[in-house]
């Protein structure tokens, strides 16, 4: 099956993007419920932003933080997004003719944050709070 | 008129009438002191005017003298002089007898008894040398003030009138030791006339013969009969011995070697004395008691010279003195305790002990100076100063009542306890030199006079257990009278009886010895009084009839012996009399009411009375006196509540008849009362203990707990609840569903009411987080104690505790529960009291033991969100915080049981191995619960919407060394 993948930006200047890899998960509170859509998640941080070496990144999500780095991917993705193009094209093309894909970006690159989380709370408070 | 006159004189100068002060020189120079006496009459009489003064002058003049007169007689008989003490003695006595009887031509006659040298002086010129009014002297007169606050004028005497007194002063050539002379002593003998002859003046004539001078002349018998040398005494010989020898160990230190020395004969015969004095004195004892009549001066002199022999006899025995080393020092125990009730004779054993042993006797009476300060000066003077006299001897201190300078600062104690203390310190210092001086008779110590004590002191006391003599009784030679057998008081008393004409029977002399427990001094007094008012002694009413009875309070200990003994004595009276019921209530009424402490009588009574062996096979004996005891309780009770002191009254009847009850005639072993004051304390600490652990308990429930419920309602069937027999003691993932949650249940009713279990032996503060250190070593038990309020003695309660194994158990999940109550409680309002509280820690106690099932809350969350079983157990216990305050009202809904493999995989995720996950399971549910405890109480602080959760990665394998070659084969 042939899949049909146009790219509106060209070959070289399509958006770099790249994979935010937890060993983990991010959940939300269970006093917001469902209502997850707006959420801010965490803040993502370049810390090391030398060329040569990968670079390290931080991020915080709640009251945790994580500390990663850049790895490439050895194949790299593509994001692409399903499009309806059924007015336009023609029909005998059949059903398959009916999605088209967009190349959105291509993701070299992931932040893999692959240690434990560092707790953001210091850890003498809840001992003493223990002790109290 | 030889040498000794000026010591005679100066003797009378100081003790001009002092009686009895020392006979010691009326024994030598008795010739002397005849002739001053005389002298003294001479003055007398010359001074009276109108015969009837005269009459009255020379009566009381005469009485002293003749008293003095037979004293010297007693004495003199100790200087062998037999038939002329016998003859002095019974001239002595008519004139004394006569001159008691107040016919004034007899005491003429008492008068002409005198020896004839004063016949000289009697022409005496009749003038009138005193007045009430200054217009009936001529010349110069001078005023004088009576003992009665009446005034009167006597005439200085010139010239003409000094001409027989100078005589006499010339008489006398060596009286120039004397600081005032003798004319100072006649005036003083003048005024004690005049003041006798206004009293009488007063009075009409027929009263000036009779009753005034009786009154005013009459001596106590008490100290005319008083014991005058050391075998008269009438109190235990034993303890007269002991005395004496006590006395006797001074000898060396005080009077030194040059002066007399006592020999250690001497000390081992009194010493062996005191020890078999039984047989050795019977004899002497027994003609005591019989021939009393007999003049005292013979058998004084018979006994002390059977006492000589024997000494003597013993010379050569020196093995009696090896018992002890010879006294070359003086005693241990410086100082002589003398106790006993009143009027046994102590005070007299003191002085006349002191007196045989040549010392002279100053009596500091304790309860007259009650400041320390008066007291010490005094004791020091006499203690620590010698007499610059010649002829003074060494003093003897004798402290009466010293029980009674309780006052300020114990006085008299101080004082001495404080001389001990400095004497203890310089013989510190040098006791090598005194052991090695010891053969040597000692002289030299005098030189450490300076500080310490080196006088005997004697005090005397009635209550020997007064809270102000226990630093005393420590370091006191302590001696305890005992009443003297009533036959040798009743013969005494006889014999005073025969010579004073009183006439009484045996029966009621020993019906009222025993009436005043041989109490020698109330005796005399009252049969001197009865004399006085010509009745009789009737021993059916010795009772009415005793007057001047010390005020004795007991020591309590008497009290109860008293209430506690049946008196074999007053059993026998009642047979004779019948009438000694009513005495013997009133005398137990008095002895109670006396010693007026009547909760401590009635403890003591309460504490002592089960010992006794009544008679009571039904027990009603004892239900009785139970009743009667609670009777004076809640009297007790109620004076203390509303102050009302009568009520006190009584208590005594109370007692009485617990007496009438129970008493026995055997002697009780009586016990000071100690658990009062026992239970009292436990009580006090029991109430701080559940005090503290109401407050500890949660306020709701706390609210509804009173202190006395729960000790007198709940504890019991609370303890059934904490050591439910259904729960078995095996691990936690082996227990039933069912048993889980008897188990949370459980775990969450400790929490609630802050109970736990710790480690009983190691220290209380520690807690029991490290309980798998040393599990065997101590014994797990209720942290508030609170199964100590069914433990009583020798009840075997029923309440099975937990296994050890199961306490442990508890032991932690309690822990856990309590700190993650803490931050939930911190962590949210309450708004709707204690089935909010209980929601939540039923959703607590499902995630927290998380072995068991996930059921209550966890299904909650799962009915909640579709992730909920994967949710790891910090979260769920937030959640449950959380959800809980919005779900509980459906919460007990569904049972469905979401075994979350996350969940089990999670507690043991780091483990390293298959069986340490086994081992550390709980540890490790500890740790996670503490995570999601803090995780928790910071929820609400940052509020952040979403959270990260590390997935931690797990293994199931099986980690165990493999060597190399077991691969290699």
């Amino acid at each position: 099956m042939q899949i049909r993948i146009r790219c509106g930006c060209g070959e070289g200047t399509c958006a770099e993007w790249a994979v935010v890899e937890l060993q983990g998960v991010v959940e939300p509170q269970p006093s917001i419920g469902d209502q997850i859509q707006g959420l801010e998640i965490g803040r993502l941080c370049c810390t090391s932003s030398s060329s040569s070496s990968p670079g390290s990144y931080t991020f915080t999500v709640g009251y945790h933080e994580l500390t990663g780095s850049k790895v490439a991917l050895k194949k790299p993705l593509l994001v692409l997004k399903k499009r309806n193009a059924a007015g336009r094209e023609e029909p005998e093309v059949g059903g398959s003719s009916v999605v088209e894909l967009e190349a959105i970006g291509i993701i070299r690159h992931k932040i893999l944050f692959k240690s434990r989380p560092k707790a953001l709370i210091s850890r003498a408070q809840t001992k003493e709070k223990k002790i109290s | 008129m030889d040498i000794p006159a000026p010591e005679e004189l100066e003797w009378l100068e100081t003790n001009a009438f002092l009686s009895e002060e020392e006979e010691d020189y009326m024994v030598v120079e008795e010739d002397a002191g005849r002739d001053q006496e005389e002298d003294l009459i001479e003055v007398s009489r010359r001074k009276a005017p109108d015969p009837a003064t005269t009459i009255e002058i020379h009566t009381s003049k005469k009485r002293p003298r003749t008293d003095k007169k037979a004293e010297v007689e007693v004495l003199e008989g100790v200087l062998a002089d037999n038939e002329r003490g016998i003859r002095r003695r019974a001239s002595g006595d008519d004139s004394d007898e006569e001159w008691l009887r107040y016919s004034p031509p007899k005491d003429v006659a008492a008068a002409d008894a005198a020896p004839e040298r004063d016949v000289a002086v009697l022409d005496v010129a009749e003038e009138k040398f005193i007045s009430r009014f200054v217009s009936e002297i001529e010349g110069e007169c001078i005023p004088v003030t009576g003992p009665c606050g009446d005034r009167v004028y006597a005439k200085m005497n010139s010239g003409e009138m000094g001409g027989t007194q100078r005589k006499l002063i010339r008489e006398k050539p060596a009286n120039g030791l004397l600081s005032e002379p003798i004319s100072l002593l006649s005036r003083r003998a003048e005024q004690e006339a005049l003041a006798k002859a206004l009293q009488t003046s007063f009075d009409s004539p027929v009263h000036q013969i009779h009753s005034t001078s009786q009154t005013v002349n009459e001596q106590l018998w008490v100290e005319k009969y008083a014991p005058k040398s050391f075998p008269e005494l009438l109190s235990d010989e034993q303890i007269n011995r002991e005395v004496l020898l006590w006395l006797k160990q001074w000898d060396s230190s005080v009077f030194g070697s040059q002066i007399r020395a006592t020999s250690d004969d001497v000390l081992s015969a009194l010493r062996q004395h005191s020890s078999v004095q039984h047989q050795k004195f019977s004899n002497i004892k027994s003609f005591f008691g019989k021939k009393r009549g007999a003049p005292f001066s013979n058998q004084n002199f018979k006994s002390s010279d059977v006492f000589d022999r024997e000494n003597n006899n013993l010379k050569g025995a020196s093995k009696f003195s090896s018992r002890k080393p010879p006294f070359n020092h003086p005693p241990e125990q410086k100082v002589l305790l003398l106790c006993g009730p009143p009027g046994l004779g102590k005070t007299t054993l003191a002085h006349v002990a002191a007196k045989h042993c040549g010392y002279r006797v100053v009596e500091i009476n304790a309860s007259d100076d009650r400041s320390t300060s008066t007291i010490e000066s005094k004791i020091l003077d006499v203690v620590q100063m010698n007499s610059i006299m010649p002829d003074s001897k060494p003093k003897c201190l004798v402290i009466d009542e010293i029980d009674g300078a309780l006052g300020e600062g114990k006085g008299a104690v101080e004082v001495i306890l404080k001389m001990l203390a400095a004497e203890k310190k310089s013989s510190a210092e040098k006791g090598n030199a005194t052991q090695e001086a010891q053969p040597g008779k000692a002289s030299s110590k005098k030189g450490r006079k300076a500080v310490a004590l080196s006088r005997p002191v004697i005090c005397i006391c009635n209550d020997l257990y007064a809270p102000a003599l226990r630093p005393l009784r420590q370091v006191a030679k302590v001696h305890t009278f005992v009443q003297p057998t009533v036959n040798r008081v009743v013969n005494r008393l006889k014999y005073i009886c025969k010579k004073e004409g009183f006439r009484t029977s045996t029966i009621a002399l020993s019906a009222l010895a025993e009436y005043t427990e041989c109490d020698i001094r109330s005796c005399l007094n009252t049969l001197q009084f009865l004399n006085k008012k010509k009745e009789a002694l009737n021993f059916l009413e010795v009772g009415s009839q005793v007057i001047g009875q010390k005020d004795m309070s007991r020591s309590v200990f008497d009290v109860w012996k008293e209430i506690l003994q049946k008196r074999k004595l007053k059993h026998e009276r009642k047979s004779t009399s019948g009438c000694s019921g009513h005495g013997d209530f009133d005398y137990l009424y008095s002895l109670i009411s006396n010693r007026g402490e009547y909760e401590l009588t009635m403890d003591g009574i309460y504490e002592n009375f089960l010992h006794l062996s009544y008679h009571d096979p039904l027990m009603q004996k004892t239900v009785q006196c139970l009743d009667v005891l609670g009777v004076s309780d809640s009297f007790l009770q109620y004076v203390m509540r509303t102050q009302k002191m009568s009520l006190h009254v009584h208590q005594p009847p109370v007692a009485i008849t617990m007496s009438r009850l129970i008493a026995q005639v055997e002697k009780p072993k009586i016990e000071w009362p100690k658990t009062f004051q026992r239970y009292r304390a436990m009580l006090m600490e029991k109430k701080d203990l559940l005090k503290t652990w109401q407050n500890k308990i949660v306020p709701s429930i706390s609210r509804h707990l009173s202190i006395k419920s729960f000790v007198q309602d709940v504890v019991s069937p609370f303890l059934h609840i904490l050591a439910p027999p259904t729960l078995r003691p095996v691990a936690l993932h082996l227990l039933s569903e069912k048993e889980k949650d008897d188990l949370a249940h459980l775990v969450d009713t400790m929490v609630s009411y802050s109970i736990t279990y710790k480690n009983s032996k190691s220290e209380p503060s520690q807690k029991v987080h490290k309980y798998g250190a040393v599990p065997d070593a101590s014994v797990l038990c209720f942290d508030p104690p609170v199964d100590d309020f069914v433990k009583f003695k020798d009840y075997q309660w029923e309440h099975c505790g937990l296994s050890a194994a199961m306490k442990q158990v508890l032991v932690h999940e309690v822990e856990k529960q309590r700190i993650l109550r803490d931050s939930t409680g911190r962590s949210m309002n309450l708004p709707d009291g204690s089935s909010s509280v209980k929601q939540v820690s039923a959703t607590i106690n499902a995630e927290v033991i998380p072995m068991m099932n996930l059921s209550g809350s966890s299904s909650v969350d799962g009915s909640n969100k579709l992730n909920a079983a994967l949710i790891q157990r910090q979260e769920l216990s937030r959640d449950a915080s959380k959800t809980s305050s919005e779900v509980n009202k459906k919460l007990p809904a569904s049972g469905v049981n979401l075994r979350t493999p996350g969940n089990s995989k999670k507690s043991s995720s780091h483990s390293s191995s298959f069986f340490d996950r086994f081992r550390k399971g709980s540890n490790t549910d500890s740790k996670v619960s503490g995570d999601a405890s803090q995780k928790a109480a910071t929820t609400e602080r940052d509020a952040r919407p979403l959270l990260f959760k590390y997935n931690e990665g797990f293994t199931n394998a099986v980690k165990r060394p493999v060597r190399i070659r077991d691969l290699l084969i």
